[in-house]
């Protein structure tokens, strides 16, 4: 069982990360949905595994610990389903929204740094590099 | 027990959904709120820091239930003292984003702001891993929307980028708290350090594994180079409180690695012994020297502060990495610093640049106040690149005393003086072009037509009412202090730091301390 | 208590305060402003007047404050000799400049804004003088370099200006680094940044194995600020600024700072061959490079300025040589620099002021248009040169008499010849600043009509050819002063007498040589000169632009190429990190044995697993197929939930199942307006190393949960089972964990829910309101829609179902506490049952029966929720007490739910406004892009009756 467990969380992450590597937000979204299930169940496993042990108590005080499953894991991995479904949500809608107002729905941008619409070849270069003689002096040499 | 300790929490969790559900088609009743709000949490983290300059760790426990079982807060000086430092920051951002009228170009900001406050302060009081994890997931989200506010189409590619990119680095938290807990099988961090220097050397691989993830996970907040990529983008292309507001995040970061890896997974302890320091020290220069140069290479203004952003991340993990207490008290120096200076740089660029029409570094005519915006941007990048006579000067020195043992001192002095030389240049640069060149007699009207193209849906050159500059110089103002009391400041940050290294008191006062067990 | 030391401070801090006052006086005129710069420099005087007897005395004063003494950083001051000679020098001066520019600057230029910069880097020049702490002295150092930047780029508009002032910054502040840290160095070796200390243990120093990097480091900082060889260059374009400004900072003070400090440091670090070798030659050549350079320098200011570049070569030098003479010379040199070179620069000035031009070729004649201009300017010129009975004739004799005495390498000619050259170089051009200015027919044709200016504008320079004379004809009127500041130089007593005339000693063959070779140069100069211009010669400012133009491009490209935007490589990078990162630290460590093993698995569980492996691989393949490869997801989320299910995890499952309706719900519906295709773009290159990247991430995980899971471990989970019941009130744990246990991860939860609804909402009112609207409106959606949107089966259905599903959440929400369910389960049933509405029957049917408001559902969760946690305060209780064990009666079962129910509810809200939320923004995307609204359920859409694009119903 273990065996199955570490091998579906080993998948569920290759084709997350195979995934999120695409070009496109809807493939990216994908992928982290497979990651989330990935490291969903990666961290229920951390409780190691119990088959028939819910953490469901049949009387008022527990007397042996080893019949239940540990009951922490599960705890936790629902409040990260519950986060990871709210970061999908929003997720999804600003891929829409930068689908709408770009036109496609590619994940890649130019860098922050290069000539986009608001540029033109004047900002580009670089404006305080032109050759200035020294003043009054029309043939500059110095060493 | 105290209550105040989770006021910082508490008061704009509950005042957010006010604001966004009832007043949220009133904006001046928002602000009003918000500003009052900003101001209640000012205060009472004042009191909190007072609290905790008295060196005693405040306990929290939550639902009254017994550390490690339930989850705490922990108030010492380390954690006070960073919320006092979001308070102050909040403060400035918020009035900016006021007088500018950021707040009213998209909905819900104050409520988003709230939320982001209430993420940012959870995640320094909170005394549990998972829960620093539940928090950082409150102030991305936050983050999230308020990065994206009053949309646009690059904002929201770079917003979309920023999403990803946090939502891998969320997922990779929960790989890294759940190796953690199947290591341990605890989640509270006073545990975890006794858990982790209980282990044996001989059962280290997963304690190791955990620590590393966990640093990459930080690193990422705190744009570690290779991991700061996000960066750039999302802070260029923020709004400008937004980024401002965002010079906390990356502490956020650099707060985490010093509280979890100073206290748990040091040198000291026989799983991970010198691990994290080995990696952290060369990735911090890479940091520094990766800033430098984008700061030089920078045709925008917005890039320009964001890779200065970065060299000072890098710096100040770089005296993190060698978790000595004189070390990581230059470290909080520096970050009080780096806070404010970056601050104080986006908000000066939001005016310039609303008055430029673009952030390009770019020929253009000089705008009005071009003086007064000068003198202060001369200050501000004084500050960021420290020059003195201001606090960067002082952060800088004291990291490079602290790092002047004979094994880091070749690396971590030429790194960090050359970067200084490099971003000097940036800067003048930057400003000359800005500021100088823009009055040169060659500027003609035929550059005036061609540069209306915005970045922003904003309209260009609005006159300064002088009101505008208040928070921007109020942040300039700040690290004018930081220099004047870095006497004070720093003895406090002496005793911060001496707590975290002394980590039984934490552990004693977490574990031992009295919840009032009524069960 | 007041004391004379306290007087320092004040004197330190004056000139700062000053530097606030010429802003706001400029408003009350030119005159009122420069009187009043005068006032603090003038103050500043008299107060060290009042200190100067007792320094000459011997007596050295001290004030210091503490600043960070956890650096050894503090405030400190004290006035020696050599502090009081600099102090004097920079403020006398700086007054005289006061003066001067007063007259110089045109009515155009901001007059505040220049004596602002002046007064501040006045201040910065005191400091450094004043400083008794090296780091404090760092600090001024620092700020001299700024302010000067200020001065210089002073005519913003000039490019000349900019640059110099860039290339001046970089130069120095380059410099200015790596005196940071030599002085650092220096301290942690002297265990004490006090200068007296640091002085008095100069052996300590001279012996300790850092000594060579502290000394390297900080001669850099000296050599660049005073403009020494090869870091010269920066000097003659700092020439760009006003000649006030060239007068005082470049002649006088900050190019003195480096000399300065050398002097300073004198007793602690000179006297080794590394100092001698290394400060004696660098001076050496840049004094004789700079003089052949000024003699073929055409522009007045030019040309003095790499005068000056060779006279700060002779005081390194002769502070190199490191004995007791060669100091005294050096102090006396350095007097007599500032006077007759101040001068010059004056003159420079009103020359370029009256005939608008400094090119000397033309210049002419100017003895007869401006008479006294041109005294002046030859007795500073001649004290330049070096001829008797002016000052410069002293200092250039005992320089000449220390050189001729040195031996370099066992070689004890060939510094005496040098220096014998340059003082030659420095005759030939003194006498072409007279000969070829003043001397000579009038020439007509200047720019301007040159005539002397008014007194204001010659006095200061005339005063300063004063001392020139007076000290040329009566040196011993400067002996005090001189063996004052030699003493405090070096250290010891010192008793010399300076007299004009030593007898016909080599030094005086010497200078007489130099006088009678300048002026042979000089008749020569025409052809010399062309022969300079025909001899290659590499330009200092060409390579300086190249090498910063190149550097800047070299970033820029490195920058670009990092960060190119495509966040698929930097995620890239980010998994390989953290891959290579976890291994590396997994290896590092070791494994403990294992400690479990495997459990059973039946056929069935197997089978599952086939179908979920199967179910990736088909995601993976299909991805670019969206609804194929969203319906496959699906088919995950139920695998993992029946492994859930099967593996004693009831709740998780449920949650699973439901949050995977959902998500896959809200994903079709964006998929609406999404393409349904992702095209190919990335090669097959490019892809295998994605998969190799992928499979090796997915090894590492599973390896890694695999080595765990067979290794048994203590949990602090025993402590939540045994209290549940007893503590939590609940059988249900894992319920319990999360609504008591660890409810603030809960809360936590539903904030982050409740912001995400905010998120959208906003999101969504910027698309609208911005371009991404209009595009709507002019899209079709519509191709692939069919004619009868809400198919009648589909319609029936949802509305049968409604209730049960509504009753379902209710129950699944009661039992939550001790059976699995709970808030967040109820709330996602409850709002698949309205989504379920919305896709039958249209979201304007269902909204017009909705009663709530979403806004208020997200933050009626989220205020319900807080309030239930600090209701616990009422009781003095932490946050998120659950009310059970409040009362002292035992607790009764409705009761003691209550909190805890409290608690939930506020979840369930929190989640229905959430997802409602969405879907809301959703459907008003589907509304701008024109989707028809249908008053009633099953009716037929008119607008795809002809496919005309779908305008109609935009009212709706």
């Amino acid at each position: 069982m273990e065996l199955l467990v570490a091998s579906a969380v080993g998948a569920l992450t290759a084709g997350g990360v195979y995934l999120i590597l695409r070009l496109r937000a809807f493939a990216v979204i994908l992928g982290l949905a497979l990651l989330s299930y990935a490291v969903n169940v990666f961290l229920f496993s951390t409780g190691r595994l119990a088959v028939n042990k819910p953490p469901v108590l049949d009387g008022y005080t527990v007397t042996d610990f080893a019949a239940y499953t540990d009951p922490l894991p599960q705890a936790l991995v629902l409040t990260a389903i519950v986060i990871s479904f709210g970061m999908t949500a929003v997720l999804v809608m600003f891929a829409l929204g930068a689908y709408l107002e770009v036109g496609d729905d590619k994940i890649d941008m130019q860098a922050p740094d290069q000539p986009d619409q608001g540029a033109t070849a004047r900002d580009a270069r670089d404006p305080e590099h032109e050759q200035i003689k020294f003043r009054f002096e029309p043939k500059e040499r110095d060493v | 027990m105290n209550h105040w300790i989770i006021a910082p929490v508490i008061l704009p969790a509950l005042l957010a959904p006010l604001i966004a559900f009832v007043m949220r088609h009133d904006i001046v009743v928002a602000r009003a709120a918000s500003a009052i709000g900003t101001l209640a949490l000012l205060a009472i983290s004042i009191g909190l820091t007072v609290l905790a300059a008295k060196g005693e760790t405040h306990v929290y426990y939550l639902g009254n239930w017994p550390a490690p079982f339930g989850i705490v807060l922990v108030l010492d000086r380390l954690s006070a003292l960073m919320v006092l430092l979001t308070a102050i920051l909040a403060v400035i951002v918020l009035l900016h984003a006021m007088i500018t009228e950021w707040d009213n170009r998209g909905r819900h900001f104050h409520a988003l702001f709230q939320f982001q406050l209430m993420g940012i302060c959870g995640a320094f009081l909170t005394g549990d891993a998972f829960n620093l994890f539940v928090f950082f997931e409150v102030l991305l989200i936050a983050s999230y929307g308020l990065m994206v506010h009053s949309g646009g189409k690059t904002r929201l590619q770079a917003g979309l980028q920023y999403v990803v990119m946090n939502l891998v680095g969320s997922t990779l938290f929960l790989f890294a708290l759940g190796t953690l807990y199947a290591a341990t099988g605890t989640l509270n961090i006073a545990d975890l350090v006794v858990k982790v220097q209980e282990s044996s050397a001989d059962d280290s691989g997963l304690i190791r594994v955990a620590a590393m993830l966990l640093l990459i996970v930080f690193g990422i907040k705190a744009a570690l180079v290779p991991l700061h990529f996000w960066l750039p983008a999302t802070y260029a292309n923020a709004p400008a409180p937004v980024a401002a507001l965002f010079a906390i995040m990356t502490k956020v970061g650099a707060y985490a690695i010093i509280r979890i890896h100073g206290m748990a997974f040091g040198p000291d302890n026989p799983a991970t012994d010198t691990l994290i320091g080995d990696w952290l020290f060369p990735l911090a220069l890479l940091t520094i020297a990766l800033g430098a140069v984008g700061v030089l290479g920078a045709r925008r203004v917005g890039p320009l502060l964001s890779y200065a952003v970065v060299g000072s991340m890098g710096t100040l993990l770089l005296a993190v990495s060698v978790f000595d207490p004189y070390a990581t008290t230059t470290a909080l120096y520096y970050l009080i610093h780096s806070t404010f200076s970056a601050a104080a740089l986006f908000l000066l660029a939001d005016l310039i640049v609303a008055r430029r029409g673009n952030d390009w570094l770019g020929l253009q005519p000089a705008t009005m106040h071009n003086g007064l915006f000068a003198a202060l941007f001369f200050v501000a990048a004084i500050g960021m690149v420290g020059m003195p006579p201001l606090s960067g000067f002082l952060g800088k020195l004291m990291i490079l005393d602290a790092l002047s043992a004979p094994e880091v001192i070749g690396w971590a002095w030429t790194a960090i003086l050359v970067a200084s030389l490099l971003s000097i240049l940036g800067f003048a640069r930057a400003g000359s072009i800005l500021f100088w060149k823009s009055t040169s007699a060659s500027m003609n009207t035929a550059d005036v037509s061609n540069t209306a193209a915005a970045q922003d849906h904003r309209s260009a050159p609005i006159p300064a009412v002088g009101f505008d500059v208040a928070p921007a110089m109020l942040a300039v103002a700040l690290l004018v202090a930081l220099a004047a009391t870095a006497g004070p400041v720093t003895s406090y940050l002496e005793a911060t730091s001496a707590q975290i290294y002394e980590s039984s008191g934490y552990v004693d006062a977490v574990l031992n301390g009295a919840s009032e067990e009524a069960r | 208590m007041f004391s004379e030391n306290s007087l320092l401070a004040i004197i330190a801090i004056l000139p700062f305060l000053g530097a606030l006052v010429p802003g706001i006086m400029i408003r009350a005129g030119r005159n009122a402003c420069a009187s009043f710069t005068a006032i603090p420099t003038v103050l500043a005087l008299v107060l060290l007047g009042a200190l100067a007897p007792g320094v000459m005395d011997g007596t050295v004063y001290r004030y210091e404050i503490e600043w960070l003494p956890q650096l050894g950083l503090s405030a400190a001051f004290f006035l020696d000799g050599l502090g009081l000679l600099f102090a004097c020098m920079i403020l006398g001066v700086g007054l005289l400049i006061t003066l001067y520019a007063r007259y110089y600057l045109s009515s155009k230029d901001p007059m505040g804004q220049f004596y602002t910069y002046l007064l501040l880097f006045q201040g910065a020049m005191l400091g450094i003088v004043l400083s008794d702490n090296i780091l404090l002295l760092l600090i001024f150092w620092e700020l001299t370099s700024l302010s000067s930047f200020l001065l210089i780029g002073y005519w913003k508009h000039l490019p000349e200006g900019r640059q110099g002032a860039r290339m001046a910054l970089t130069v120095t502040g380059a410099g200015g680094l790596a005196m940071i840290g030599g002085m650092l160095i220096l301290g942690q070796i002297v265990g004490s940044y006090h200068l007296t200390d640091i002085l008095a243990a100069g052996d300590q120093i001279r012996a300790s194995e850092w000594y060579a990097p502290a000394l390297i480091l900080i001669l850099l900082g000296a050599f660049t600020k005073s403009a020494q060889f090869p870091f010269h260059f920066w000097l003659p374009h700092a020439m760009a600024a006003p000649t006030p400004v060239s007068a005082y900072l470049h002649s006088a003070t900050m190019v003195k700072a480096g000399v300065f400090l050398l002097a300073r440091m004198w007793p602690a670090l000179a006297g080794t061959d590394l100092w001698f070798y290394t400060v004696a030659s660098v001076g050496l050549v840049t004094m004789v490079l700079g003089a052949v350079i000024a003699l073929f320098k055409d522009d007045l200011k030019a040309l003095l300025a790499f005068s000056t570049v060779s006279h700060l070569g002779l005081l390194t030098m002769l502070l190199g040589f490191g004995t007791k003479e060669a100091a005294i010379a050096a102090v006396f040199h350095i007097i007599n620099h500032l006077t007759f070179k101040a001068a010059l620069f004056m003159t420079a000035g009103i020359i370029d002021h009256e005939t608008g031009t400094r090119d000397i070729k033309r210049l002419g004649g100017l003895a007869r248009l401006m008479p006294i201009t041109a005294v002046i300017g030859t007795v500073a010129a001649l004290s330049m040169a070096g001829f008797p009975l002016f000052n410069g004739f002293l200092s250039k004799e005992a320089m000449l008499h220390e050189a001729a005495h040195t031996t370099w390498y066992q070689n004890s000619w060939i510094v005496g010849t040098l220096a014998t050259l340059g003082a030659l170089f420095s005759v030939a051009y003194s006498l072409r600043f007279i000969f070829h200015v003043f001397a000579g027919p009038p020439r007509d044709d200047y720019p301007a009509k040159p005539h002397d200016p008014g007194f204001g504008m010659w006095a200061a320079p005339a005063f300063l050819c004063i001392f020139v004379i007076a000290i040329g004809v009566a040196p011993f009127l400067a002996t005090p002063v001189v063996k004052m500041a030699a003493e405090a130089v070096t250290g010891q007593d010192l008793t010399f007498y300076l007299k004009i005339w030593h007898g016909v000693n080599t030094a005086f063959l010497m200078s007489v040589a130099a006088i009678l070779g300048g002026a042979i140069l000089l008749v020569m100069h025409r052809h010399l000169d062309r022969i300079w211009v025909a001899a290659p010669r590499p330009e200092a400012k060409a390579i300086f632009d190249r090498l910063i133009a190149a550097s800047v491009g070299s970033m820029r490209g490195l920058t670009a190429t990092l960060h190119h935007g495509a966040i698929s490589r930097y995620l890239a990078i980010v998994v390989a990190v953290t891959v290579a990162l976890g291994a590396i630290a997994f290896t590092g460590g070791t494994m403990g044995p294992v400690t479990r093993d495997l459990t059973p698995v039946p056929p069935v569980v197997f089978v599952g697993w086939v179908l979920l492996m199967a179910a990736v691989a088909m995601v993976v393949i299909h991805h670019r197929v969206r609804f194929r490869a969203l319906v496959v997801i699906g088919v995950i989320g139920l695998m993992i939930s029946s492994g859930f299910v099967y593996l004693s995890a009831p709740d998780l499952a449920l949650t699973q199942i439901t949050v995977e309706t959902v998500t896959i719900l809200l994903l079709l519906l964006a998929l609406h307006f999404l393409p349904k295709q992702t095209p190919i773009e990335s090669g097959a290159g490019r892809r295998t190393s994605d998969a190799a990247l992928a499979i090796a991430t997915g090894v590492a995980v599973a390896a890694l949960a695999y080595s765990f899971m067979l290794r048994d471990f203590s949990t602090i989970s025993d402590f939540h089972l045994a209290n549940s019941k007893s503590g939590g009130g609940g059988t249900n744990v894992v319920n319990v964990i999360l609504v008591d246990f660890r409810g603030y991860d809960t809360y936590g939860e539903i904030i982050v829910l409740g912001i995400a609804g905010l998120c959208i909402y906003a999101l969504m009112e910027a698309l609208l309101n911005g371009p991404a609207g209009r595009k709507l409106r002019n899209a079709d959606f519509g191709a692939d829609r069919s004619r009868d949107r809400h198919p009648l089966m589909m319609v029936v259905a949802t509305r049968v179902m409604l209730p049960i599903a509504l009753m379902v959440a209710v129950y699944i929400f009661l039992r939550g506490h001790n059976q699995p369910g709970g808030g967040f389960v109820a709330g996602l049933i409850f709002s698949i049952a309205l989504l379920m509405q919305y896709m039958a029957s249209g979201f304007a049917w269902t909204t017009r029966r909705k009663r709530f408001e979403y806004h208020a559902l997200i933050g009626f969760g989220v205020l319900i929720a807080g309030l239930t946690g600090v209701g616990s305060w009422l009781a003095g209780r932490p946050f998120l007490t659950s009310n059970f064990g409040y009362f002292e009666f035992p607790p009764i079962e409705e009761f003691e739910l209550a909190t805890a129910l409290l608690f939930d509810l506020g979840v369930f809200l929190c989640v229905l406004g959430a997802v409602m939320l969405m879907l809301y923004s959703l459907s008003r995307l589907a509304r701008h892009a024109g989707e028809t609204v249908n008053q009633e359920p099953m009716e037929y859409d008119p607008s795809l009756a002809v496919r005309a694009p779908s305008s109609t119903g935009k009212g709706a």
